[in-house]
């Protein structure tokens, strides 16, 4: 990266040697996501885990985890996205980890909601979930039909249907967003413990990305505690969708990382199997200018957290990278050399499912032009 | 159609189109092989087919996505032939599939989209999405053409390149759903593989 300091760049050599674990699972936990039992004690993911833990409620304290603190800024934490990506980008998604909901447990939690959370992963057998998108509403927040209403005790029912949600059948701690009310400002993030009465959920099976464990749930008048609510203490525009909108343009960021780092790797894969593959230069030349894109977006994103504008950008362009580096290593091995090749067949869908995370394509693209019509776009 | 010139008669491919439009990648490829000694002609070590198609005693390997398709890959073991009239014809015919598969998943895109509606409108009125459908119909006729008209294995590897990037650009139709496995825009996804194994060359970029 250009201007990488030493401090990114022991993050980078840290995450570099971690991701060599993450690869050696990736085709274990593709051919069969629920059986992670062989998985749950790697280091890495004992890292992962740590890292994505304050200090106040860590199991353990590596050195690595000390270089990687949490709370550790947009680009300290896309730099050791893209190289964990680069081993494999669904074994990270399969890591139980506080992951999505650790970042909005953090903003809108109270001391105690906090501790609950992360306690409860200790252990490292508890996945989070993050559930926000709707089964007929992707991820258009305004159209929620999720609702949470007064059980006449004094607390909440939730009730409601969630779609493509990240470790959601397996969670055993996370966070769902529902609506009180009508209006944006009554869209309220609750924490949810399982198990709960009312509460199912399904794995759906995906092409690629199948570490992610992507899930159907529905809840049916499932019992919230008010003091699951996040965010009581804060003032009602800081409550649930101001959370989720900071949350979006962070991992919007992590995501355009995953991208490029499953680019990067599909990119040194042919090279190392095809020693003169036609192009390999343009496509690696391709995927590094993408990285450094994603950098300069997690930089803004530290910034100016509320800023969407390069963050989308970054997502629009890496994912389009990663989905044109996977058309062109499919052809660079020659006739069947997908099949030959699984771990680069398995990358080439992965790759596809980066289009479909936070947000779709044609969802960064309105707001990459609102964006510009801003006056955000840069220089 | 003659197999040994690699030359095609147009109506071979409008047919192959048509199978796959109306009954799928693998009907579509049952009849792009039809007549075709796998064994021989295929340029890799594994060829995809029909299921109903393996050859009689050869090894076939089966793929998650590929088998619920109703297609296998079969060994094809000893020195692989590189460049043969048979092996062109054959990527003809397959982008003729393709392009018919396109056209299957672009009727069921629409169909998906015209239920849903964003802030109360139609989808379908969605400039963003018009336009979307608008280039992949575009693309399905400019490529239906420059299938006939390619002679070299080298742009045909760049057609079926097309072909994939013409998939993908379906896909993206669907949004989300279309990135699930039990879902009919899977075949696109297998198309890619079947395509991987009937190709010889390498695609510019």
């Amino acid at each position: 990266m250009t201007g990488m300091d030493a401090r990114l760049q022991a993050i980078r050599n840290a995450t570099r040697v971690a991701s060599e674990d993450l690869r050696a699972r990736a085709l274990s936990i593709d051919a069969d996501p629920d059986a992670m039992e062989a998985h749950l004690d790697s280091p890495v993911f004992a890292l992962m885990r740590e890292v994505g833990t304050p200090d106040a409620y860590r199991e353990s304290h590596s050195a690595s985890g000390e270089l990687l603190k949490h709370g550790a800024s947009c680009l300290e934490n896309a730099v050791g996205t893209v190289e964990l990506a680069r081993g494999d980008a669904a074994v990270a998604l399969a890591c139980p980890s506080p992951a999505l909901a650790g970042v909005i447990v953090d903003l809108l939690g109270t001391e105690k909601q906090q501790e609950l959370f992360y306690t409860r992963l200790h252990g490292g057998r508890t996945w989070t979930f993050f559930a926000m998108t709707e089964p007929r509403h992707g991820s258009d927040a305004t159209a929620m039909e999720t609702r949470l209403e007064r059980d006449g005790a004094g607390d909440w029912l939730l009730s409601g249907r969630k779609l493509y949600i990240g470790n959601g059948a397996r969670g055993g701690i996370g966070v769902v967003f529902g609506r009180t009310g009508p209006s944006p400002l009554s869209i309220r993030a609750a924490l949810i413990e399982l198990p709960a009465a009312g509460w199912q959920g399904k794995r759906v099976d995906t092409i690629g990305l199948r570490g992610a464990y992507l899930s159907e749930l529905s809840f049916d008048k499932v019992p919230v505690r008010s003091d699951m609510l996040l965010g009581q203490h804060l003032p009602a525009t800081r409550r649930g969708m101001w959370g989720a909108i900071k949350t979006f343009n962070a991992m919007r960021v992590q995501v355009a990382g995953a991208a490029v780092g499953t680019a990067l790797a599909m990119t040194e894969y042919v090279a190392e199997h095809h020693k003169n593959a036609t192009g390999a230069d343009l496509v690696l030349a391709r995927a590094q200018a993408a990285r450094e894109l994603v950098f300069e977006a997690a930089a803004r994103t530290d910034r100016d957290p509320e800023r969407s504008y390069l963050s989308c950008v970054a997502k629009l362009g890496a994912a389009r990278v990663a989905v044109q580096t996977a058309r062109w290593a499919s052809s660079a091995l020659g006739p069947a050399g997908l099949l030959e090749h699984p771990l680069l067949e398995k990358w080439i869908r992965d790759s596809c499912g980066f289009e479909f995370m936070e947000g779709t394509g044609n969802i960064q693209r309105l707001h990459v032009s609102r964006g510009y019509q801003a006056g955000d776009a840069s220089v | 159609m003659s197999a040994a010139t690699g030359e095609l008669r147009k109506s071979c491919m409008r047919e192959c189109e048509l199978v796959a439009r109306s009954d799928g990648l693998a009907a579509g490829l049952g009849l792009a092989l039809l007549g075709v000694d796998v064994l021989a002609v295929a340029p890799g070590r594994w060829a995809a087919v029909p299921s109903r198609q393996a050859p009689i005693g050869a090894k076939t390997r089966t793929h998650r996505l590929a088998e619920p398709e109703g297609i296998v890959f079969v060994a094809c073991p000893g020195d692989r032939p590189q460049a043969t009239p048979g092996l062109l014809r054959t990527g003809k015919l397959l982008a003729a599939v393709r392009l018919g598969l396109v056209r299957r998943l672009l009727d069921l895109a629409v169909e998906h989209l015209a239920g849903r509606t964003t802030g109360g409108e139609p989808l379908l009125s969605k400039q963003l999405l018009s336009g979307d459908i608008a280039n992949v119909i575009a693309d399905v006729e400019l490529l239906r053409v420059y299938a006939r008209c390619q002679h070299d294995l080298a742009a045909m590897a760049e057609l079926h390149r097309q072909l994939g990037e013409l998939g993908w650009q379906v896909t993206k139709l669907f949004g989300a759903i279309g990135y699930l496995a039990d879902y009919p825009v899977r075949a696109l996804y297998v198309a890619v593989l079947v395509a991987d194994t009937w190709l010889a060359g390498e695609a510019a970029q």
